[in-house]
């Protein structure tokens, strides 16, 4: 029995590696880019991108070591358009393509300190915290009231109204962008946080449905239990219902996170100050027009992705956490 | 039960102070506040620039907003994307100033979103119509007034390998300089490898984007009609001969006579990948930073690229070959420019700014205008400008600041379908390439396409005014 | 229950009073997302609509004009290859991307040591910027240089294509190739959708699957019998919006091919082709009708799963 259970076991643990390495691979090559120097950062033609960032090796003169020929090196100089090398002893005048540079381990952790000082990082950061925390909130609770009347509650019309709300997802955002500039402009709300965090309150069609589908499987004999007991609606919503959904609410409580935290596109077009911008638009600055910092570029999305990972890392248990069903026969 | 009312009281209590703890301080910058404070006048420029740029052009404002006390310029970097711009703009509410580039200001200005400066350029030193290059001019001219100022743009030249010519045997100074020798040169350039692979071609004339649009006009051809109301690209030969030798570059499997040069489709499409996909463009894996490709059209941005990225590439520039018989000119395809929003709350004050930015500093001393142009590694709008010693200090730089002064420019001409009419061009081209299409098909579906869409954008007034 | 109350005298359509009370709790819950529908959703489609109607360019007041953009649509080649690009995506994506979700979801739902960070691993690609992720496939997928043909010429099936007369695929620059690709990095997003199994997993009854196990039930049979019909809630929710998400694909072709569509519009999705509308071209009435006429496709196709998940989705509290 144990030794089945261990080899069950370490299948398991193989099939995830394997599978964990391609999924992985994305973060390691951004978190690894973010510690090299620019002319490291794409694949040479021809050859695999760089994992392990490297730095040049040097001479006790500071003179670089280089390999021409299968032999080892050291670079003195240029003339004209050749380099000029010293091989064993030898001063050769070679061209610079034959020649490489040999390169050690060496972590250029430059970046991040570039990347701190070309947005205003600790401003753009509380304000995507304030938004996202706002946002996190509002949702979690409009979502939930909305989903429990069209989970557990029977009313006529119901399935209609849960339609249009499903439809309002299916029209592309170009198509309104236009005319809902127009609504917030009519409240005032332009170049203020208020169109980014407001409409949270009012409830998302996505998680509407989420929660909508797991409240439906919260058995209908628990509600009808507590209204004997003599709660009205409201008391079932807050003492069997909530409870019970924990699971769901932290994955929505996440995914809006997520969602709110790399948003671009609506902060940029909502807000009118340099000084509300969000992380996600800071990301933008390290890209203009004719160049990209790309080293500086992958350091703030490392630090910015982080944080999240290891919010993801510490409320997992959320998500996996049963269901007691007590008091109920199976 | 009491128990859960004091978990949901805590839990409110701890998003209260969360969020307590979160709120965003005033908006609005201390310098800002105390120009306020001052009596200042507040504008707001909205950049399209980012990054290197945007900074660069923020200290030349900075600079502007420290020279005198009426006006305090608030900047935001907005970047390319139009929708900001867009719903700004729709909505009642735009920025005073804003930089754009021209297409984007031939599809708004015919709507009325931005006033007209000529009247005001007229009185301002430097700013008259011969001052600019011909084709920005025109760029920002409709119905014959002008809707914006020309900052920069860019000029084009044929870069070439050195190290890559002297592996094919070629004289690593003396670059081709016509079509024919064009076509030698690539063929000799183009090294096959192991297995069918080709490891490094001489030349596309695609690469690093599409220049089908330049093509047409360097083989003499006219894309439009005289008035620049209609496409009428597939009636005029020159231009079909372009697209024919764009087309040749790509070998017909069906075709035992391909021409020396021709690359087989997919080895020309993952070429062309090379460049357009991700960050490769900007880094030291640029195919032509590392020899995949010999010869390219490039633009002057790359004196300042290659020594930053591909410092040990040993590169040259010269005008790109053009075909016998046709008039010399040179490519410049589009501009960045600012303009005054017409909804524009203190356009007065923007002028003023605008003066300024323009305007040289005092005798000799150049304007921010051309600062700028210069910190960026672009070429100016204007003649003046571009003839400083500064633009003419690298030689490299001075090949390409060269060919717009001495030759009139390839450009696209205003029109509000200007960005339809550059896609169409380019999928043309492709379907060509892709042997989907033969030219002149293509173009005749370019014309009906770009038309079509230019009638539904014209105003419709011009058949109301008919007697 | 109390006891019916008395009618009102309304003729055959009378509510009884629990009734009138659910449909006043109802609406009450619901009027958070009502309120907002009226202030934020109602005035957006209905201009919308009437755009799709109209000359518009976005600024100049829309000219009516009929029918005539949806006349347009239907001559338009490239809105039909734009609409099959993107059916192509989602019968491609969707139905393999939604098992690939719940094998993976059941995978990490084991109490294996290290299962947390398993979990975290196979969620990150969804938390990594797409500007860092796209720079990274675009390597994997690089005819040349990649890894997947890389892997692939180790594993000498160049040899094996060669043989035949074939070569390699180029992928993304290759017409054919291109849209698998882009499907191919659609499954490795999975994340969040194996994060919304796995709480679906979590709400499975332990009592349930003690009883299969008195029954002696292995393994699969357990999850046939018992997982998959309990979490059919979520299926449905993870196919609807896989539905909706895939019609309205978009943000990582626009990064992957540099916002062309390419090569050759095979990669040009609805969504792009309509994004190219509105914001390109500035032709915002056809957009509107483009963006309608997805509308009424996504809103049949979902209307069609709704109706049939009657048939196959067991809701445990019923």
């Amino acid at each position: 029995m144990a030794t089945k259970s261990l080899a069950k076991s370490v299948v398991a643990h193989v099939v995830l590696l394997a599978a964990s390495v391609l999924f992985i691979a994305p973060f390691v090559w951004m978190v690894s880019t973010s510690l090299k120097h620019e002319t490291q950062i794409f694949p040479k033609a021809g050859e695999p991108p760089q994992w392990i960032p490297t730095t040049e090796r040097l001479d006790e003169q500071g003179r670089r070591f280089i390999t021409y020929e299968g032999r080892t090196g050291v670079e003195i100089g240029n003339e004209d358009v050749k380099k000029v090398i010293l091989v064993e002893g030898e001063e050769l005048r070679v061209w610079p393509e034959d020649v490489e540079i040999q390169q050690q381990v060496g972590i250029h952790w430059q970046n991040y300190p570039r990347a701190f000082n070309m947005i205003d990082f600790w401003l753009n950061l509380r304000n995507t915290l304030f938004i996202c925390a706002s946002v996190v909130i509002a949702t979690v609770v409009s979502c939930s009231l909305v989903a429990y009347s069209f989970s557990r509650i029977e009313w006529p019309g119901r399935d209609a109204v849960f339609v249009v709300v499903l439809a309002t997802m299916m029209l592309p955002y170009e198509v309104t962008l236009i005319p809902l500039f127009v609504v917030y402009k009519w409240l005032g709300w332009t170049g203020s946080f208020k169109p980014l965090i407001i409409p949270a309150f009012f409830g998302t069609p996505f998680y509407i449905f989420l929660l909508r589908q797991f409240f439906m499987g919260i058995p209908k004999d628990l509600s009808a239990a507590a209204r004997i007991d003599g709660c009205n609606e409201l008391g079932i919503f807050a003492h069997v219902i909530i409870p019970l959904s924990k699971p769901a609410l932290a994955t929505t409580a996440l995914f809006m996170f997520l969602y709110q935290w790399a948003d671009f596109l609506n902060p940029l077009i909502y807000l009118q100050d340099d000084r509300q911008y969000t992380l996600a638009i800071a990301l933008q600055q390290f890209q203009s027009n004719h160049e990209a910092e790309w080293g500086p570029l992958m350091a703030m999305s490392t630090v910015i992705t982080a944080p999240v990972i290891v919010l993801f890392f510490l409320a997992q248990r959320t998500f996996i956490q049963g269901i007691t069903m007590t008091g109920l026969k199976g | 039960m009491f128990r859960t009312y004091l978990s949901w009281l805590g839990m409110a209590l701890a998003c209260a102070v969360v969020l307590a703890f979160l709120w965003p301080s005033e908006a609005g910058s201390e310098a800002e506040r105390e120009a306020l404070r001052n009596g200042r006048k507040i504008i707001t420029y909205w950049d399209r620039s980012q990054g290197h740029e945007y900074e660069t052009h923020n200290e030349l404002i900075r600079e502007f907003n420290a020279s005198q006390d009426r006006i305090y310029v608030r900047t935001l970097s907005v970047g390319w994307r139009i929708e900001k711009l867009l719903t700004a703009i729709a909505s009642g509410a735009p920025p005073d100033v804003c930089s754009m580039e021209a297409h984007t200001l031939s599809q708004l200005a015919p709507q009325g979103c931005f006033v007209a400066l000529d009247s005001w350029m007229a009185t301002q030193p430097n700013m008259k119509p011969d001052d600019f290059f011909d084709h920005l001019y025109e760029m920002v001219n409709h119905e014959g007034r002008v809707w914006g100022i020309p900052t920069l743009t860019d000029s084009y030249c044929l870069l070439w390998n050195k190290a890559a010519f002297r592996k094919a045997g070629l004289d690593p100074e003396r670059p081709p300089r016509t079509l024919k020798e064009l076509e030698e040169f690539a063929a000799k350039l183009t090294v096959r490898g192991p297995g069918g692979t080709v490891e490094q071609i001489g030349f596309l004339p695609w690469l690093p984007w599409d220049f089908t649009y330049m093509w047409g006009g360097y083989f003499g051809g006219e894309w439009f009609d005289k008035e620049r109301t209609r496409v009428t690209a597939a009636s005029d030969p020159n231009i079909l001969k372009s697209l024919e030798w764009q087309g040749s570059w790509v070998r017909d499997p069906n075709d035992p006579d391909a021409p020396a040069y021709a690359l087989d489709s997919e080895v020309a499409q993952a070429f062309y990948n090379g460049f357009s996909a991700g960050g490769a463009y900007f880094s030291a894996t640029n195919p032509f930073y590392t020899g995949k490709v010999a010869m390219i059209h490039e633009g002057e941005w790359q004196c300042t690229f290659i020594p930053k990225y591909a410092p040990s590439l040993d590169w040259g520039v010269a005008p790109i070959p053009q075909p016998e018989g046709a008039p010399p000119r040179s490519y410049s395809p589009s501009t960045v420019l600012d303009g005054i929003p017409s909804g524009s709350r203190n356009p007065d004050e923007a002028l003023t700014f605008l003066a300024w930015f323009y305007a040289e500093r005092s005798e000799n001393e150049p304007s921010p205008a051309s600062d700028y142009a210069f910190l960026i590694h672009n070429v100016p709008a204007r003649r003046v400008e571009a003839s400083q010693e500064r633009f003419s200090g690298d030689p490299k730089f001075k090949v390409f600041v060269n060919e717009l002064m001495t030759k009139p420019a390839v450009y696209f001409p205003a029109s509000p379908v200007g960005r339809l009419f550059a896609d169409q061009t380019q999928v043309a081209r492709e379907y060509v390439m892709f042997g989907l299409s033969e030219p002149e098909a293509a173009l005749k579906n370019l014309e009906s396409k770009v038309n079509a869409e230019w009638d539904r954008v014209r105003p419709k007034t011009v058949s109301a005014a008919a007697p | 229950m109390g006891p019916r109350a008395a009618q009102d005298g309304v003729g055959g359509g009378a509510m009884t009073r629990t009734e009138r009370r659910n449909l006043r709790n109802g609406l009450l819950f619901a009027s958070p997302y009502i309120f907002g529908f009226l202030v934020f959703t109602l005035y957006p489609f209905a201009a919308s609509v009437y755009y799709s109607f109209c000359n518009f360019n976005a600024i100049d007041p829309p000219v009516w004009t009929g029918l005539d953009n949806y006349k347009q649509m239907l001559g338009d080649a490239t809105l039909r290859t734009s609409l099959f690009n993107t059916l192509y995506f989602t019968v491609g994506s969707v139905p393999l991307g939604i098992v690939f979700a719940i094998l993976l979801a059941v995978l990490l739902n084991q109490k294996l040591r290290g299962i947390s960070v398993y979990r975290t691993v196979f969620f990150l690609p969804t938390i990594v910027p797409l500007v860092a992720s796209a720079v990274l496939w675009l390597w994997v997928l690089n005819p040349e240089s990649g890894l997947l043909n890389g892997i692939l010429r180790a594993m000498n099936v160049d040899g094996a294509l060669a043989a035949v007369g074939l070569s390699l695929p180029n992928w993304l620059s290759d017409e054919h190739w291109a849209m698998p690709s882009l499907i191919l990095m659609s499954f490795w997003s999975v994340g969040g959708a194996v994060v919304i199994f796995l709480a679906g997993l979590a709400d499975v009854p332990q009592s349930l699957y003690e009883v299969a196990d008195i029954d002696g039930a292995g393994p699969l049979r357990k999850f046939w019998n018992v997982t998959l019909p309990m979490i059919t809630p979520t299926i449905l929710f993870n196919l609807v919006m896989g539905l909706i998400g895939a019609f309205q694909y978009f943000t990582q072709v626009y990064v992957m091919t540099a916002g062309t569509g390419g090569p050759a519009n095979k990669t040009l999705v609805y969504a792009l082709y309509l994004y190219q509308m509105a914001f390109k071209y500035l032709n915002m009435g056809y957009a509107s009708a483009m963006g309608w006429m997805l509308f009424v496709l996504v809103l049949i196709c979902t209307l069609g799963v709704l109706y049939t998940s009657k048939r196959w989705v067991h809701y445990y509290g019923d």
